[in-house]
């Protein structure tokens, strides 16, 4: 038997990273695979049944009105199942989420970052019986229908159970590394590509304005600094002019003008500004005075005067 | 000098206008009040609340929630038996779908669901041609041929529109309800201008016996973000309504979180409703709220 050319043979083995990197085992989903290895128990909740896996499609019949959140961020599939709570406790539900990439799997899990710190998979968060996480290419989410001190015990440990059956942890996109440290409220991190999931965070009028689509990672942040706040709109687009048209759009709409200028002053007294180079869009929406929009375009390498 | 910019707040989004709705461009009894030429169009809206509305388990009551109903029909066109007002509102022969909410964490009551079917049987429908549907209108027979429509779900937050109204209730009569998602649901006024639609909503129920003022999670719903305010704002103007209702969410959100958290998207759907599509009234200045029954807690 021969072993393929060299260029088939690198694109098998790309293939196979990509699905290791992607959860998938032995061309299974990563869902699929959870499903066999869940836990059957989790401090007195057991499971009732073996575990829903949902696709693209089937996912509009378990989340109602919701889908499209995870389909924003490329959900491939999705594992439902239900514990069934000890005597007078309610059920705990449990949902994987596997998404197009690590950095998707980050940005859904930013949809919503309410909640305290907890040490389960990557960024835990826990509020209102609900804890979710994320870790490689999945978004987990554990949510208990009563929040009592047991459930939330076991809600903890079912989540710790799955996040150790998820083998790479991924890193976040880098484009939200790139937003400037100070000041910044870490708990306000977005990262998306949709103007829908924008409009969720930050609205910036009727219509869309940013052109953004699945070529565009966006990075948004809220900072403070000095008791004084602003949001922080980072976006990539794949050429400088698509760039282009976005910033005139958002300059047209939040400026008196076009974009490059300094801040300007909105009637409420809040501070904009856009600037655009090469492909990179910045936007400072809202700031409670000049310098600090100004300060923020500086630090996103944005300075005043600058490109 | 620094540049003045132009201004864009949420409250822009807010802000209310006659727009079509002066021109009175609503048929039958689904449009705004009564109003003297060149006056802004008026509407009316019952907020009724029962503290018995809920027993002790949380799940409602459907005695109670018949008298509610009737109650609030009856306030609303001012007559003095409920059984008038219903025939105000359904004519012998109608054919009529009750439009629903079957979204699990938070359905419409079945009890309600039930004293509607009722009413509109006692106002002379057949019961061949009385139902009650929500996924299905599309393809439910009885849908089809409605020649009126009742109009009922819970409020409570969403992802897209941010907030499930009245509104938005009806977009399962089109057939890609995410078609309308975009720019926080801004297009959903036009639904109500479908030619299966247009005129024929005679009365919008808002259930608020336990409203949802916040969404957390996959499922968007937590407990801890309801709250037992045993309420229902009904009205023949769905814009009227859900504006109502939104300032109740909005007050509760304020009250819950000690902060202004606004609706987040905002919900200008409701606006755009009127402004744009000319359905109803949004400015509460407009709108002649009639309150019955229990007040203490009534946020507004």
């Amino acid at each position: 038997m021969e072993l393929p050319q060299a260029p088939g043979w690198v694109g098998l083995v790309a293939l196979a990273l990509l699905a290791a990197e992607c959860g998938g085992r032995s061309g299974e989903p990563g869902v699929a695979r959870l499903r066999a290895q869940l836990p059957e128990e989790a401090l007195g909740w057991r499971a009732v049944d073996r575990g829903e896996l949902y696709d693209q499609e089937s996912i509009f019949s378990y989340i109602d009105g919701h889908a499209e959140v995870y389909l924003a961020y490329g959900m491939t599939g999705c594992l439902a199942r239900r514990y069934a709570g000890p005597q007078g406790e309610a059920d705990v539900t449990l949902d994987v989420f596997e998404m197009a990439s690590p950095a998707d799997a980050y940005g859904v899990f930013t949809y919503d970052r309410d909640g305290e710190r907890v040490d389960v998979g990557r960024e835990g968060l826990f509020r209102y019986g609900w804890l979710s996480f994320w870790k490689g290419t999945f978004f987990v989410s554990v949510t208990a229908e009563a929040d009592t001190e047991a459930a939330r015990a076991a809600v903890l440990e079912l989540g710790r159970s799955v996040a150790a059956l998820i083998d790479r942890d991924g890193v976040p996109p880098p484009l939200v590394g790139e937003l400037p440290a100070g000041g910044l409220d870490a708990s306000s991190v977005r990262y998306l590509r949709s103007q829908q999931i924008l409009d969720t965070h930050l609205w910036l009028g009727e219509g869309e304005v940013l052109g953004l689509a699945s070529d565009t990672p966006v990075a948004l942040a809220r900072y403070l600094r000095d008791g004084r706040s602003a949001h922080l709109l980072l976006v990539d687009y794949p050429d400088q002019r698509r760039a282009e048209r976005a910033a005139e759009a958002l300059a047209g709409r939040l400026l008196a003008g076009s974009p490059g200028g300094g801040p300007a002053v909105a009637q409420d007294g809040r501070w904009h500004a856009v600037r655009q180079r090469g492909a990179r869009l910045v936007a400072v929406i809202g700031a409670a005075n000049e310098e600090l929009a100004a300060a923020l375009l500086a630090d996103a390498g944005f300075p005043q005067g600058g490109g | 000098m620094a540049r003045r910019a132009n201004v864009i707040t949420r409250r822009d989004f807010v802000r209310a206008g006659g727009g079509l709705a002066a021109a009175g461009l609503l048929t039958g009894v689904g449009r705004p009040g009564a109003w003297a030429e060149g006056e802004p169009a008026r509407s009316r809206v019952v907020l009724i609340r029962r503290q018995d509305a809920l027993g002790e388990d949380g799940s409602p009551d459907g005695r109670v929630l018949h008298e509610m109903l009737n109650d609030a029909v009856s306030a609303l066109l001012e007559v003095a038996e409920p059984a008038a007002g219903w025939r105000k509102l359904i004519r012998t022969g109608d054919v009529v779908g009750i439009k629903t909410n079957a979204w699990r964490n938070l359905p419409t009551p079945a009890v309600l669901e039930e004293a509607i079917r009722a009413e509109v049987i006692g106002a002379g429908v057949a019961p061949g041609d009385v139902a009650v549907d929500d996924r299905g209108v599309r393809d439910n027979l009885v849908f089809k041929r409605a020649t009126a429509f009742i109009n009922v779900r819970p409020m409570r937050t969403h992802h897209w529109s941010g907030l499930g109204t009245c509104l938005k209730n009806m977009i399962m009569f089109v057939p890609r309800p995410a078609d309308y998602h975009g720019d926080a649901c801004a297009t959903l006024g036009a639904i109500w201008r479908l030619p299966e639609i247009e005129g024929k909503v005679r009365l919008n129920v808002l259930v608020m016996l336990t409203p949802q003022f916040h969404g957390v999670g996959p499922h968007s719903f937590s407990p801890a973000f309801v709250w037992p305010y045993k309420g229902l704002v009904v009205g023949t103007d769905p814009v009227a309504v859900d504006a109502t209702g939104a300032r109740i969410i909005e007050a509760r959100r304020r009250e819950h979180f000690g902060e202004e958290r606004p609706i987040s998207p905002p919900a200008h759907h409701i606006q755009l409703a009127d402004t744009r599509y000319g359905l109803g009234v949004s400015d509460p200045q407009r709108i002649d709220l009639v309150r019955l029954g229990w007040s203490e807690g009534a946020l507004i």
